[in-house]
């Protein structure tokens, strides 16, 4: 490896982490934003699962490193984090969870 | 006997150990499985559970987020630098990724003496008692996460170091998704 491919894969970390903690700090915030005890906007859930969805991405891709894997093994991993938060936010709504 | 590597078949494709890679893929079904179960618990009891997240503690929750984040940064800079031959320097990395999962662990332990002190335990009602269940098995993965991390960094091999950081980076992975839904999606 190459002193160029070394400080390149560092940057590539350092974006990742800079964007799990962006994230963190934009679902936290947006939770925050509702009073307590009452029930979350359907923004602020839109939010916090979007951007898990994007976090558990940037850690599959960039820590573990699964870019360097083949397209099925990226469409497996994405479809089955789909398939989860896509079941808890279509039961959450059927809760009627969403509504103040 | 040969020297040449074992084909794992289509997990060949896969960077590091690929039973690591079965095993991140088995412990997404478990906890998936786990968190839909919660999501019904909801649908079913839906002011119990309401009642459950209003005391818990979004802040920390994300405090607990970012040390997690940080420390999967830090593992995967350990496995850049033992990439690079840089020993030592890997092993700083390490210490610093286990640092902080001991930090995590704190921060979830006076959580839990919180809601002790409050009379909420795991008997208490659906919601405690999945609660401490997936937290409390998350946990137990953090705690051998860092002996993982202890044992690679002591038997520092790349291939080592990046089963190694694979496992951490897979505890991390599932608090990124236990964290909104048990703490934010209220």
């Amino acid at each position: 490896m190459t002193h160029e491919d070394s400080r390149l894969w560092g940057r590539r970390l350092l974006r990742a982490w800079a964007v799990l903690v962006g994230l963190t700090v934009l679902s936290v915030g947006a939770a925050l934003t509702g009073g307590s005890g009452q029930r979350s906007s359907l923004l602020a859930v839109a939010v916090a699962l979007i951007a898990s969805f994007i976090k558990a991405r940037q850690v599959l891709d960039h820590f573990l490193d699964l870019r360097r894997a083949g397209g099925g093994w990226r469409g497996l991993f994405n479809a089955l984090l789909l398939v989860i938060l896509g079941l808890c936010f279509a039961l959450y709504l059927a809760a009627g969870t969403s509504r103040p | 006997m040969s020297d040449a590597p074992a084909d794992w078949g289509v997990l060949s494709e896969l960077p590091g150990n690929p039973l690591m890679w079965v095993l991140i893929l088995g412990e997404l079904l478990v906890f998936g499985a786990l968190f839909v179960g919660f999501a019904v618990v909801r649908l079913l009891h839906p002011e119990m559970v309401l009642a459950g997240q209003t005391s818990l503690s979004i802040p920390l929750g994300g405090a607990n987020t970012l040390i997690l984040v940080t420390s999967g940064y830090l593992a995967a800079r350990a496995v850049l630098a033992r990439s690079t031959s840089k020993v030592a320097e890997s092993r700083w990395w390490l210490a610093g990724a286990a640092a902080l999962g001991a930090c995590f662990l704190v921060i979830k332990g006076v959580e839990y003496a919180d809601k002790a002190a409050q009379g909420f335990g795991i008997e208490t009602n659906g919601f405690w008692t999945l609660f401490y269940l997936m937290t409390g098995f998350h946990a137990a993965h953090v705690m051998m996460g860092i002996i993982v991390l202890g044992i690679v960094g002591w038997k520092n091999s790349v291939e080592n170091l990046e089963t190694g950081a694979a496992f951490w980076h897979m505890v991390d992975l599932i608090w990124l998704i236990l964290f909104p839904l048990v703490y934010l999606l209220r």
